[in-house]
């Protein structure tokens, strides 16, 4: 064991070199940043898509002149108490009424020249609204404009009288709650996964750079094979801790310059911050190495590059159905999809750390741990094993290793 | 009557093994599906000796080294390397340059040697302290601090090669190694060997080229077809096939091929025939008797190179006729 482990370090200090101390490990690491520049440019875009919408949309109110400055001075009042400043349904447009109201209506919300989604006709005691299909919102909201005009007419007041001037603040909640906690642990699963998906994937192709330039022969005739495939492994581990520091440090940074307003009140888990990092830490570093062996495993029978691109879509989906079941697992914490999910080799990572945001109990961890450390090396095993198989035909086949037979008569 | 118990046994019978044959095969057997490509191979290495594996094309040679480091198990037959059936056990007293060479390109030659070294259970620090020095001893200390993918072909194969030496193993297992070197290299790398032998390694070795074998190797085998076909010396193996005998009378009369071998063929004024197993004395006294005379007379021993294509150009036939 103690040889395999030294052995294993060799093989992950050689390959943590041979990416980190090269400028294309730069690339790698700056390249969120392309994403974020991506994301950034991409909601400015869409944004002024909206925006742009939104602005060009209206609602339409019939109405005489008297009617219109009342209905406006109340569309004013109410829109401000219900929306604030900016936000809320379409800017309302008032136009007199035509000689025939029921075509005017039909006219106004068919008119190419404007993008009426509702249109107020009739008196205001009986209000005829039509709006667009999905813009019932906007309906409703000019149906409360003309009862709000109306109950001031019938009161005697001016139009938008405020009877009452409320002091509202914002209070964050102290005591973490059922929702606030699993969207801690659903949190933390969606940046395990991204992470993971993005780093461990990267295992599939790893051997191929050995096979091609028949470092294999050297490597398998020194160190055991499970000594290269966990070395490999752990180097590329390395890698995604740096990978993971650097990006970590600077959301730290990130969030320490935040106002406290900023919604990460949310962040609850209910064993407690500290233990709760830290056994994320512990299961990201599981599930990388869960992940990266099947992606070490399968990439390894490959033969070329094409190969490898094909294998690496089933596991892809495969860690996507992981992805899908730790959600649900999540969402729904002590249901039987939960315990499943926790018990589950390659999702139980992410799983437990969900767990870890609803569940104060800690020895499940350490019992979640040892389990998947058992797994990182049956799966080690199992890939260096079809490798001596498959790649350089020796030993026995898979059925036969499971004791599996087919004979023929 | 006093015994010991099985295990010990064993054990002393595989530490004298260790002792006097650190390499040590009986009938190897491996199958790639259909294709039996080794067919119960035994081998035994004299401890301190270069061993030649000798065998044509596709004979069997690579396979046989793979098993016997353990890169491949045989499907039947037991291996003991260093004393151990398990070569996994004895890695790093074991040193291996494989027939497709392989080193990675980005690595520098000193980072190679030391990485190939680490490999085998040396220290990073002395590994390239010793690097250092093997690549200025065998001339291209120029090149430590350059990257592998900047070396020639045979600048890189000497770099695998110190690598494979650096841990100052007991058994060097060389594959090929003579393959893609000038002969200026091959000088060098011939005295590469016998250096190691001198140090105490063992060194097994598989070539196709004879010129090698019959210069270095105390003992050889040839494998052809899966199997070992001869074992011993080389001098064994050249006392195979008869000597051969080039004759020139003084006469240039016909009648001399009267007296001579029946398998005699006239090359110009010379004869070449195979020497009887009596020997040549008394051929040559007949000669002189009838008057031929003895213009020149030269009597060789045939080369390893010959006993080589004899011996596998009768595995061929038999082969062939197996097939007809």
């Amino acid at each position: 064991m103690k040889h395999l482990l030294s052995n294993a370090l060799i093989i992950a200090r050689r390959d943590f070199m041979a990416v980190v101390a090269t400028p294309t490990f730069l690339l790698f690491l700056l390249a969120p940043f392309l994403m974020l520049g991506v994301s950034v440019a991409s909601g400015i875009g869409g944004a002024y898509l909206a925006k742009g919408q939104h602005d060009s949309r209206e609602m339409v109110v019939i109405a005489s002149a008297a009617d219109a400055k009342r209905l406006k001075v109340e569309e004013d009042v109410l829109r401000s108490r219900l929306y604030g400043r900016e936000g809320g349904p379409p800017s309302v447009r008032f136009v007199l009424p035509g000689p025939d109201p029921e075509a005017q209506q039909a006219h106004l919300l068919s008119d190419k020249a404007m993008e009426a989604t509702a249109v107020m006709g009739g008196s205001l005691q009986r209000p005829v609204i039509a709006h667009l299909p999905g813009e019932a919102d906007d309906g409703r909201y000019l149906a409360l404009l003309a009862e709000e005009s109306m109950r001031s007419a019938e009161l005697g007041r001016p139009s938008g009288t405020q009877f009452s001037t409320p002091h509202i603040k914002v209070v964050q909640k102290t005591v973490p709650t059922r929702s606030r906690q699993q969207s801690t642990g659903s949190g933390t699963v969606v940046i395990m996964f991204m992470l993971t998906i993005m780093l461990a994937s990267q295992a599939v192709g790893t051997l191929a750079e050995e096979k091609s330039n028949k470092v294999i022969e050297i490597l398998a005739a020194s160190v055991p094979l499970e000594a290269v495939f966990f070395g490999k492994l752990m180097g590329l581990f390395g890698i995604a801790l740096v990978f993971v520091a650097f990006w970590g440090g600077l959301a730290a940074l990130g969030i320490g310059i935040l106002p406290a307003s900023a919604g990460l009140g949310s962040f609850a888990p209910v064993i407690g911050t500290p233990i709760f990092i830290a056994l994320a830490g512990c299961y990201f570093a599981m599930a990388f190495m869960l992940l990266g062996a099947i992606f070490l495993g399968v990439g390894a029978q490959a033969s070329t590059m094409r190969e490898i691109q094909m294998l690496s879509l089933p596991i892809t989906l495969f860690q996507l159905i992981m992805f899908g079941v730790s959600m649900a697992a999540a969402g729904n914490p002590g249901s039987s999809v939960a315990r499943f999910a926790e018990v589950f080799p390659f999702s139980s990572p992410f799983a437990m750390a969900a767990r870890g945001a609803t569940n104060a109990a800690l020895w499940p961890h350490i019992l979640a741990l040892a389990w998947q450390a058992l797994w990182v090396g049956i799966t080690i095993a199992l890939g260096a094993h079809f490798f001596r198989y498959g790649v350089l035909k020796s030993g026995v086949g898979p059925f036969k290793a499971l004791g599996l037979t087919l004979t023929r008569r | 009557m006093h015994t010991l118990p099985r295990g010990q046994h064993l054990w002393r019978f595989e530490l004298s093994l260790a002792d006097d044959r650190p390499v040590w095969a009986s009938g190897l057997v491996k199958s790639f599906g259909k294709f039996e490509a080794v067919k119960g191979v035994s081998l035994s290495v004299p401890k301190g000796a270069i061993y030649g594996v000798l065998g044509p094309n596709g004979a069997g040679k690579t396979t046989t080294l793979r098993m016997l480091l353990g890169i491949i198990d045989p499907d039947k037959g037991e291996r003991c390397i260093l004393g151990e059936s398990s070569p996994r056990n004895v890695s790093q007293r074991v040193g291996y340059l494989p027939e497709e060479r392989g080193l990675y390109p980005s690595m520098k030659a000193r980072e190679a040697i030391a990485f190939m070294g680490a490999l085998r259970g040396l220290d990073w620090a002395e590994g390239r302290r010793r690097a250092d020095a093997a690549l200025e001893a065998a001339g291209l200390g120029y090149a430590a601090h350059g990257k592998i993918r900047k070396l020639s072909k045979g600048m890189a194969q000497l770099v695998q090669l110190l690598g494979s030496l650096i841990h100052k193993p007991d058994l060097i297992v060389l594959d090929e190694p003579f393959s893609g070197l000038d002969p200026v290299n091959q000088e060098l790398l011939e005295r590469l060997i016998l250096a190691e032998r001198d140090r105490g390694a063992t060194i097994l070795f598989s070539t196709h080229v004879m010129g090698h074998a019959q210069r270095i190797c105390d003992r050889i085998s040839i494998i052809a077809g899966g199997k070992v076909r001869f074992e011993g010396t080389v001098d064994e193996a050249r006392t195979m096939l008869p000597m051969k005998a080039q004759y020139v009378p003084c006469s240039g009369d016909d009648k001399v091929g009267g007296l001579l071998p029946a398998d005699a063929e006239r090359i110009g004024n010379a004869w070449r025939f195979t020497v009887p197993e009596g020997g040549a004395e008394r051929l040559v006294t007949d000669l002189i008797r009838a008057g031929h005379g003895i213009a020149g007379l030269s009597i060789e021993r045939p080369g390893l190179h010959d006993a080589f294509v004899r011996i596998v150009s009768a595995v061929k036939a038999e082969e062939a006729e197996a097939v007809a």
